[in-house]
């Protein structure tokens, strides 16, 4: 916006550095600054016992004292007993009223005897200044901007609006027990998307700008500096709203997690309650699917096509000729609540929730999201199984050291060593993860974490060339150097509550041991777990005692096997895809982690498919020449991906054709 | 196991009969017996003649080959639910490894000759048993060559 400024206001006082504090009983200049400039003013006043967002022109019409209470299903006005003009919540308005109006006229159309014609209504926009947007209501914002004028083609009306629309945000002193803003990493805190906030002391505001066209305004506010006491008492209020909302969706992997339960019996249960009325898209800041409808005159000469919002709960949304693609209230709460939490992430890159709480609010039957997506996608309790920490060392020209304590030949040409004195970072790594490892004179090789400990790691190595053969001749007290952790990890979050099939061979059991370890740790979690594993000879099974004790104590049901051996070996010889290949399985229900010679992989992978476990569930991790481990080198590159960077695990669906294929 | 019923439900329990039609079953076990191996047990030596083709219900066979001066290997063992002495059905009839029970087994065998006459004169059973037998078979066979790859071998083996 432009200001229109016939002084210069640094000519007026002194600029101020840093935000600035406003009286309350100043706060109106502000109110007439924005009118002065043509503005309408959008904020919020009390209306039929709610806090809605109406045209006002005056500080008297804000909710001076007024607090709310929302839970599930309920809203009430309290009152606070004091002066605060923002001392609510968020109500049942959204600001998407202005900028995306629930009704909008869109085409005239005629029809002169044979002759038909269209004529676009042209967009039109008042400005407006929308005052007391809370920070999940700026992301808000955010999300229909990339949906609606962020992709190839915009949405004209609402590029017109949106232009139009000058931001002052208030930052949140308080929160409802809807609230979940920090877990959908939207807020409390006002970071951007404004042209001016505001943060509400018992005195004043703090001021702040966010453009230039909210410096503007900002110069022209009588405001003074803030002082040192009113700045921390703002850090403090807000931190301790972040504080008391905590995070009641734990969004670690919730994208995977709830695309992989789209069978699960929740979805009829909550359609019990669900009635499908959908006030929760009505009520929905970032929700934007309309209809269109004709009005035509009597005689049909002339019609108005016009859009409004319409809502995937609706009974014809997803109808075509034959029915409709969502008959059951299950599937449009399914479809309603993957799409604001999984798939909007895949077309918009961002997630469809801010976190408002308003569904929950608002829904007359009080479902809560924050219920369902923890019992449908149930999260993973944050433990170095599950979360991706920041490597060390992480460009290729530095390392950290740490020391060798133990040594364990695991078999002829393999040893596991035992490191301490590892920064931290390395005992909170993730399955599946690997470091650099360097010796001076050999080049830095990738090896896969064997074991995370509380002060170190292990790492299994084989001898197979000079660099490993020196790293398997390491004795207690040399020390090596290390980077990382780094790559992806095994999606364990995923195998919550399935069945796991591990097939491994060879060395492969290396970076699946911490995955055996996590489930040991916690057993219950998941449900049936079998771990195929397959070696050349008895003699080159490695971790030999583990395997005794996850099958005869930990509930692990473990089967080896080996392609060849002597007279005095009992166990079974052949390959490790025979071991299941005539399984009477469901696997439907199963996840499956496969590490081993790529050959063996996509045998196993086959193998898995016949038992009806799906692609995207059959995770392998891939071995390729590796000297960054950070996607910056090139030689791992496989097809779209840097196997460093994007894996080493990857799901079956993921590679395509590209696995298995020759000279990729 | 001993009546002609329990026989035709225990052959339906093994991926290798299971599924088979009714008369087919029961043409099978006409001719079936019980078997059980201690462990240590030779079943039979590689070169003799072969004379019974079975299926392990429990247990485990390991089929091994001897290398002179290098000892005997086990090449594959025989898991409920599979086949051992299939050269029981295919000239010459000469067991082509030897068969150890190395635990406790139980078996459905099938005398060779006898079957090989059934499978002869029985149109309707030879139709409905060979595929079976091909393709325990071939999966052996696609076992061995992927055995041959030495997937595990620590370095990439060449063998030209």
């Amino acid at each position: 916006m432009v200001i229109s400024a016939s002084r210069s206001p640094r000519g007026s006082r002194p600029a101020i550095e840093g935000p600035g504090f406003l009286a309350r009983a100043d706060l109106q200049v502000l109110f007439d600054l924005l009118r002065e400039d043509g503005r309408r003013l959008i904020g919020p006043t009390v209306s039929d016992g709610s806090i809605i967002y109406d045209d006002i022109t005056s500080v008297d019409q804000l909710p001076r004292g007024w607090g709310d209470e929302q839970s599930p299903g309920r809203y009430r006005l309290r009152r606070r007993g004091d002066e605060r003009l923002f001392g609510y919540v968020v109500g049942p308005t959204a600001w998407k009223k202005w900028t995306f109006p629930a009704l909008i006229p869109l085409t005239r159309s005629t029809h002169d005897g044979h002759k038909v014609s269209f004529e676009p209504e042209q967009a039109t926009a008042p400005k407006l200044a929308f005052l007391g947007a809370r920070a999940c209501e700026l992301a808000a914002l955010g999300v229909q901007d990339r949906v609606l004028i962020g992709t190839e083609f915009i949405d004209p009306d609402y590029m017109v609006r949106r232009a139009n629309v000058f931001v002052v945000a208030v930052q949140c002193t308080t929160s409802a027990s809807t609230c979940f803003c920090t877990s959908m990493g939207t807020g409390p805190e006002v970071t951007e998307g404004f042209d001016l906030s505001l943060t509400e002391l018992d005195a004043g505001f703090l001021v702040d700008a966010g453009t230039p066209a909210g410096r503007a305004v900002l110069e022209r506010l009588p405001l003074r500096a803030a002082t040192a006491a009113e700045q921390y008492g703002v850090a403090a209020t807000v931190a301790a709203v972040r504080a008391r909302i905590g995070d009641p969706v734990p969004t670690d992997g919730l994208h995977d997690r709830l695309l992989a339960q789209l069978d699960h019996p929740r979805w009829a249960q909550v359609a019990e309650r669900c009635i499908t009325c959908g006030n929760c898209t009505l009520a929905c800041p970032t929700c934007f699917c309309t209809t269109l409808t004709q009005t035509t005159d009597l005689s049909g000469e002339t019609a108005l096509a016009s859009r409004s919002w319409d809502s995937c709960f609706s009974p014809g949304f997803a109808k075509v000729a034959g029915g409709s693609f969502r008959a059951r209230p299950r599937d449009r709460y399914r479809q309603w609540l993957t799409h604001k939490f999984a798939t909007w992430w895949d077309q918009f890159g961002t997630s469809g929730c801010v976190g408002c709480g308003r569904c929950i609010t608002w829904c007359p039957v009080g479902i809560d999201v924050r219920d369902e997506l923890n019992a449908i996608a149930p999260p993973v309790p944050l433990s170095p199984e599950s979360r991706l920490v920041e490597p060390v060392a992480a460009t290729p020209n530095e390392f950290v050291t740490a020391r060798v304590v133990n040594t364990k030949a695991e078999t002829a040409d393999t040893t596991t060593l035992t490191l301490t004195g590892v920064d931290p970072a390395f005992s909170h790594g993730s399955t599946g993860q690997f470091a650099m490892v360097a010796l001076p004179g050999f080049p830095p090789l990738p090896i896969s974490i064997s074991r995370f400990l509380t002060d170190g790691i292990e790492l299994t190595i084989r001898g197979a060339g000079p660099a490993t053969k020196a790293m398997c001749a390491l004795q207690v007290g040399d020390q090596v150097g290390l980077r990382g952790p780094l790559g992806n990890n095994w999606p364990l979050d995923r195998a919550v509550g399935r069945d796991l099939v591990i097939v491994t061979g060879g060395i492969g059991l290396a970076p699946l041991r911490p995955v055996l370890h996590a489930i040991v740790a916690d057993r219950r979690r998941f449900g049936d777990v079998k771990l195929f594993y397959g070696a050349r000879t008895p003699a080159d099974l490695i971790y030999r005692d583990e395997l005794e004790r996850w099958g005869k104590r930990d509930g692990i049901d473990v089967s080896l096997t080996v392609d060849r051996a002597g007279p005095d070996w009992s166990g079974r010889v052949g390959i490790v895809t025979h071991l299941f290949d005539q399984a009477v399985w469901d696997g439907s229900n199963m996840i499956a982690f496969v590490c081993g010679p790529e050959r063996m992989m996509q045998a196993a992978s086959t193998t898995l498919a016949g038992r009806g476990v799906s692609a995207s569930r059959i995770h392998v991790t891939l071995e390729r020449h590796m000297e960054c481990g950070i996607g910056l080198c090139g030689h791992c590159q496989m097809g779209k991906y840097f196997v460093c960077r994007d894996g080493p695990v990857f799901s079956i669906a993921q590679l395509g054709d590209t696995f298995g294929r020759e000279g990729i | 196991m001993q009546d002609q019923a329990s026989l035709v439900a225990v052959l339906n329990s093994t991926w290798f009969a299971s599924g088979l039609e009714p008369g087919i079953q029961t043409r099978l076990a006409e001719f079936s017996r019980t078997f059980t191996a201690e462990p240590g047990q030779e079943l039979f030596r590689e070169g003799d003649e072969s004379k019974l083709f079975g299926v392990v219900i429990k247990g485990r066979v390991a089929l091994r080959t001897h290398v002179p001066e290098r000892g005997d290997f086990t090449i594959l063992t025989v898991e409920p639910g599979d086949v051992y002495g299939w050269s029981a059905l295919v000239p010459p009839y000469r067991a082509t490894s030897t068969a150890v029970a190395i635990e406790a087994v139980e078996a459905i065998t099938f005398e060779g000759p006898a079957l090989r006459a059934a499978l002869r004169e029985d149109a309707a059973l030879a139709q409905a048993l060979y595929p079976r037998v091909l393709v325990a078979v071939a999966r052996r066979l696609n076992a061995t060559r992927v055995q041959l790859l030495d997937l595990f071998a620590a370095e990439q083996v060449r063998t030209w």
